[in-house]
């Protein structure tokens, strides 16, 4: 019973941590609904820090055709991403008619895209902060850098 | 005598017994509670960070456009920009003719107009109308008021009249031409529309939208 205690602090010590590692930085969630046939339906909740993460396991050569290929919107993509995390809650863009509402907003610093619409719902919830490690790390592994 | 040490050391070993299983019951429960604590920290985080979240600063400054169609579908949309992020954004985009937050004119003249010219005239003078049209289909007027200058355009045309009114502080108007000879630096504009008060830079009113442009410290739109 000792044994089975102690072995269980220890496991239990070490999910805490790690969870407390992987949640930091919160979560990211990825909501798709197509009312279509076919239509695809995602939904997706992904711990922030383990995307940067897992960036680092990318290989160096699809890292750097991922790179290459946003090169040219890197930039201003850091430089709003960067100036968002002062505005950690602004309405920044809404579009509303009689059958569809697209939100983009800012609320506890995660970017937060609304799109409902009649034939499709989309809701993306992530933290800037993660946002500012994938572009980071995207710069950094860009060929000119 | 020895069957009271024996009866001792049974109670010892009952005391320890129990109190083993105290420990080890103890740190199961604190193992799940450690387990727990996660999504604790996540609800607590989530619902602190709403809380701690602080709206803007009053010194910041939000450009808002508003346009409000009337037709069947009801369009509304209202974009906020911090003028900050606007200013810092600018300088990194770099496409077509738009450079380092300059935006590059071919010799200053459009439809043979030297705007740098017009510019410094109207700089110069002191306040007053320079320019009243009117007539059956429209009405014109280009003044200079309080370190405003201020264009009227209303069009009589259709029986659906159109409204039109552009207010610009001198100040903006200075900086964006202050750049080089074929450029107008939208950044300068930009942080010398900052450190104006509130003021409503673009009215537009038609029979089918009408439009909003205007400077305030609120970061939502009315």
């Amino acid at each position: 019973m000792m044994l089975l205690a102690k072995a269980a602090l220890g496991l239990g010590g070490t999910l805490v941590l790690a969870g407390a590692y992987t949640m930091r930085e919160g979560v990211i969630r990825v909501d798709v609904d197509e009312y279509r046939s076919g239509g695809s339906h995602v939904h997706m909740w992904v711990p922030a820090a383990a995307v940067s993460m897992a960036m680092h396991f990318v290989p160096s050569k699809h890292m750097r055709h991922a790179s290459e290929q946003a090169r040219a919107a890197l930039p201003v993509f850091h430089a709003i991403i960067k100036e968002l995390k002062k505005y950690p809650d602004a309405d920044l863009v809404e579009v509303v008619d009689d059958d569809q509402h697209v939100h983009v907003r800012t609320h506890g610093g995660k970017l937060q895209i609304d799109v409902d619409a009649p034939d499709e719902k989309v809701h993306l919830l992530c933290p800037l902060s993660a946002l500012e490690d994938v572009t980071s790390q995207l710069e950094e592994r860009s060929p000119a850098a | 005598m020895s069957n009271l040490s024996r009866k001792m050391s049974s109670r010892k070993d009952m005391m320890s017994n129990c109190s083993r299983s105290l420990l080890a019951k103890s740190a199961l429960a604190a193992t799940a509670l450690l387990l727990l604590t996660p999504f604790g920290v996540v609800a607590q985080s989530s619902s602190g960070s709403s809380k701690s979240s602080s709206t803007s600063s009053s010194s910041d400054r939000w450009l808002h456009v508003r346009v409000i169609s009337s037709d069947a579908k009801g369009e509304t949309v209202r974009v906020n920009v911090p003028l900050e992020l606007a200013e810092r954004v600018l300088p990194t985009i770099n496409k077509d003719r738009l450079h380092d937050g300059k935006v590059k004119i071919d010799n200053a003249h459009v439809n043979d107009v030297d705007l740098r010219a017009l510019v410094e005239a109207i700089r110069t003078a002191k306040d007053g109308e320079f320019v009243t049209v009117q007539s059956n289909d429209s009405d014109v007027r280009v003044a200079k008021q309080n370190n405003h200058l201020i264009v009227h355009v209303l069009d009589k045309q259709n029986s659906k009249k159109s409204e039109v009114e552009v207010k610009v502080p001198m100040k903006v108007i200075d900086a964006l031409f202050s750049a080089g000879k074929d450029e107008l630096d939208l950044v300068a504009a930009l942080h010398a529309l900052s450190g104006q008060g509130d003021t409503e830079l673009v009215s537009v009113k038609d029979h089918e939208n009408t439009v909003r442009v205007w400077l305030d410290s609120k970061n939502v739109t009315d």
